[in-house]
Parts: structure tokens; sequence; C-alpha cells
């Protein structure tokens, strides 16, 4: 079964994630965890917005 | 609402961008002894460039506090110089890592590692003495003066010694043909990520200082000091 898969694999060469040693797969993980991050800080920014005004009245 | 400023997007596209370009821009091959592993100089690199501009924020506003003796120049250099100590304690954990794999182990004591943990410990002892203070005014002001005596001890610990000793950092004497890199061996194909990344990772920091200021802030109003 796992031979099959990894032959699978090794055969689906038009796809980009497979090419080039998969590099685009750590690429892209990479990059979701870059979002994920900006995400929160813009959220914890948010929030302290929403506090600063609280505080202000 | 969010904040909004044109800096924190852009600090957004520019790391997409080393995120993402950064994997697949060319590298020199430089006889294969770093291979792919040179593109750490997108986020190990950054790093430091950072924590040195924080900490120059950081004690930009110790001597604006000193001069003005206004409480909220405390907090903002405080701040950075926090955010700058993330920074670095990031550079050191990525550069340990790197090293490893490419000299052989985690820590080889070359001058530039040395004079790096020299300098976090120096700022670290910011942290130490400002808690050790209760009274407020006291603790700005000392705090503030230890805060220029460990900017200028950046200066002999990674950026003068390094570069009078053999090194395996770029900069120092007989860096040629080193392990690691020197500055010749980035191609243009990098510079046009590297300085993008820097630019990208210094304004997350930035933020992520606005961010540790504004709580701070917040705190000290709630508890009537300010």
């Amino acid at each position: 079964m796992i031979s099959i898969l990894q032959a699978t694999i090794a055969n689906n060469t038009d796809n980009l994630m497979v090419r080039d040693g998969k590099i685009y797969l750590v690429m892209t993980i990479v990059s979701i965890i870059l979002v994920g991050l900006f995400i929160y800080v813009a959220s914890i920014d948010k929030k302290i917005s929403q506090l600063e005004r609280s505080s202000k009245d | 609402m969010l904040k909004a400023k044109w800096w924190k997007v852009l600090s957004f596209v520019l790391l997409l961008y080393t995120c993402t370009y950064g994997f697949i821009v060319k590298v020199p091959k430089l006889d294969d002894r770093l291979r792919e592993s040179i593109r750490n100089m997108f986020f190990h690199v950054p790093m430091w460039f950072g924590m040195m501009i924080l900490f120059f924020v950081s004690l930009v506003y110790a001597i604006k506090y000193l001069r003005t003796a206004n409480p909220v120049y405390d907090v903002y250099s405080s701040s950075y110089a926090s955010i700058g100590l993330l920074f670095g304690t990031l550079g050191i954990i990525t550069g340990a890592f790197w090293a490893n794999y490419q000299w052989g182990s985690p820590w080889v004591g070359d001058p530039k590692q040395n004079g790096a943990a020299i300098a976090l410990l120096i700022y670290f002892a910011y942290f130490v003495l400002r808690g050790s203070l209760l009274d407020i005014e006291k603790r700005a002001r000392l705090s503030a003066v230890y805060n220029i005596f460990s900017f200028f001890m950046l200066f002999p610990t990674l950026w003068i010694l390094p570069r009078l000793t053999e090194s395996l950092h770029p900069g120092g004497q007989g860096s040629e043909g080193n392990p690691g890199i020197n500055g010749k061996d980035m191609s243009m194909e990098m510079r046009i990520v590297f300085y993008p990344a820097v630019i990208g990772w210094t304004l997350l920091g930035v933020w992520i200082s606005t961010i540790h200021i504004r709580v701070q802030l917040l705190k000290l109003k709630k508890e009537e000091l300010l």
C-alpha cells in the first residue's frame, strides 16, 4: 500500500507540490503559518483599539 | 477596528514575498557547501538586523526619557528593548540550529556567536534591573541610563571584536573560503529577497512593539499612574 502510494507520488510530476523536491510544500506551509501569525497579531491590535476607545469614555 | 497603518500591510506583503519567493529564488551553488541552507539568510540574518534597529529605537526613547522624565517614553523604551531581545533570542536559536548542520555543532565558540550571547545577556540584565526596582521613577531613570550603556556594548560585542579575529561569520578576518558565508557569496537574486526580508521582519517587530506599548499604557492608565 505504502509503496503504491510512493510510486503514485513519484510519477505525479505534473503536480507543482511534488516537482522540484517538494519545496513548494514547505513554502505553502510556511506561508500558512505566516498568514495565521498576522491574523493573530492583527486581531490583538483590533482588541487593544477597542480597549483604548472604552478607556477614553 | 484595527489601527490601520500602511506599514503593517507592507510588512505582511514583504514577509509573504520572503516566505514564498525566498524558497524558490535561485541561490548560488558555492561548491555545494551550503546548498539550500543558504536560504537561512532570509530568516536568521533579518532577526539580527531587526534586533539592532529595535534596540536603537529603544536607545532613542531612553535618551528622550532622560531629557523629559515623561513616563510614556520609559514604556516605549522598555517595550522596544523587550521585542529586540525576542528577535535576538530567535536569531541565536536559528543560528545554533543552522550551525549544527553547517559547522558540526550548535555552539562552536565563534567570536560572533560569543559576542552575540554577551550582548543578549547584557540586555537580559536590563530587565533584571527593571524587575528589581519598585519605585517607578527610579526604575525608569536607572534603566534608561543602563539602556544607553547596553546599546553601546553592541559596538564591541557585535561590530568590532568579531571582525578583529578569525570568524566563521562574514566580516571576520580570514573569512574567505570559510565554511559559512561571506558577503560576496550573496548573489543579486538573493539580495532582492534579503533586503525586503529585513524590512518586513523589522516592521513586524515594530508592530509587535507598538502592541506591547499600548497594552502597557492601558495598564498604567488603569492603575491611574499616568
